[in-house]
């Protein structure tokens, strides 16, 4: 065997990376030599080693969101815009909310309009109660009396108005005055129309709400947010 | 590699050389975890390693028209470490070994001085891969990479020439030495080699 210990050759000798006349070479070498065959063997095991150590996972995706949709930047920065409107639009309301409730010396807008149905069912209540064939002597401007006590309050109900226009006896009145409910009970004096005036001004309300705002604003904060981070991974 | 798989990847390369984003994605998924294996063995941090699979396969994607030749993969590895070994170089608080080691009529092998467990029966031993890992940290960062390209990922050494950039027998050079170095390490902590 002309060969040295051929050290330098037994990593490429066990990965066949040698030449087949290298790799015979080494191959005969190997017959004789003991000490090259122990070192062959423990280059084995250190790469089977080396190939046996634990797979780490990353701990986010990696690969880029290349096919993310056209209309992702465009929607994120609606809902950006979308969430500093709310937000304006939060601290808009609770400042008109703030001046309705100093202006009104401590009652609301909802706490009024609540105080001028109740007058209202006031008003109706006796005439309900009595015979439609007599007439309460209801004073012509208590209706004005019980609802100046509230200036923002609403058009004066048909059921006020009824006492005095009840000498005519009017059918429609009748209808009104028999579903009529006496004071205090629950639902007092809402005819549909009331009802449907009380329902129209809900959204106003809803609208001055700025908790309602805020809520939006957060809603669209966050989906920006999740919009943005979408885009961040994408090229 | 099936010859199936081998042509639904051809394909996939191809759709992804026109420009269809998905196809490069799921080119793109197949290697994920290998390159970040791969360049969490070079780097050794966990972010500095997402980060530069990250980076890597953005500029994968754009510059993937001017793919051609090499393996997707290997061309993938290729990216990826590049970008591990300037961020290596780049790193001046961490000492690092020198890029290109003496020859390998420098190195010595050696001996265990006393009989102790052999290397094969240590293979599912926690410790003993431990220290591989600390063998493997302790290596110069080229040889170390090329150890890793073919221990690890299986690449030929005609392919960790290309992905590295040198000659093929600087790369049989720094393979060997990089093996030798954690086989001392092994044997300086006990291990007994396998009777040849």
């Amino acid at each position: 065997m002309t060969l040295q210990h051929p050290h330098a050759e037994l990593s490429a000798y066990i990965d066949d990376a040698l030449d087949p006349a290298a790799q015979a070479a080494v191959e005969g070498h190997l017959v004789a030599c003991a000490l090259c065959r122990s070192h062959v063997a423990q280059l084995r095991a250190t790469a089977a080693f080396v190939q046996a150590l634990p797979d780490p996972v990353p701990s986010r995706r990696l690969v880029p969101r290349l096919a993310a949709p056209a209309w992702l930047a465009p929607l994120r920065t609606l809902m950006t815009l979308a969430s500093g409107a709310a937000v304006f639009l939060f601290i808009a309301s609770a400042v008109i909310s703030n001046i309705t409730f100093l202006t009104s010396g401590g009652a609301t807008g909802t706490t009024a309009q609540e105080a001028s149905r109740d007058t209202a069912a006031k008003v109706q209540a006796p005439a309900a109660a009595g015979p439609a064939s007599t007439p309460s002597p209801a004073p012509a401007g208590s209706g004005n009396v019980a609802f100046g006590l509230s200036p923002s309050a609403s058009p004066l109900p048909d059921t006020a108005r009824a006492p005095q226009g009840a000498a005519t006896d009017d059918p429609r009145t009748r209808a009104d005055r028999s579903t009529a409910v006496p004071p205090g009970a629950p639902g007092a004096a809402l005819n549909p129309q009331d009802a449907g005036r009380l329902t129209s001004a809900e959204p106003q309300r809803s609208l001055l709400n700025p908790w309602l705002w805020l809520a939006l604003a957060i809603v669209c904060g966050g989906i920006a947010i999740a919009l943005n981070r979408r885009l961040r991974t994408s090229v | 590699m099936s010859a199936a798989s081998e042509s639904e990847l051809q394909l996939l390369i191809e759709r992804a050389r026109a420009g269809d984003t998905r196809a490069f994605e799921d080119l793109a998924r197949r290697e994920e975890r290998a390159l970040y294996r791969h360049a969490l063995r070079i780097v050794g941090t966990t972010s500095d390693a997402e980060d530069i699979v990250q980076e890597a396969l953005f500029s994968a994607w754009r510059s993937i028209a001017s793919f051609q030749g090499l393996s997707f993969r290997a061309w993938l590895f290729r990216i990826a470490t590049n970008r591990a070994l300037d961020q290596l170089r780049s790193r001046k608080r961490r000492p690092e070994l020198p890029l290109d080691p003496p020859d390998d009529d420098d190195i010595t092998w050696a001996e265990p001085v006393a009989p102790g467990p052999d290397l094969t029966q240590l293979a599912g031993d926690r410790e003993a891969l431990a220290a591989v890992e600390t063998a493997l940290g302790a290596l110069p960062a080229d040889q170390r990479t090329a150890l890793l390209l073919r221990d690890v990922e299986g690449f030929a050494y005609e392919e960790i020439a290309v992905i590295t950039s040198v000659e093929i027998g600087t790369v049989k050079s720094r393979i060997h030495r990089g093996r030798l170095a954690v086989r001392n390490t092994l044997i300086s902590q006990g291990w007994r080699g396998p009777d040849g």
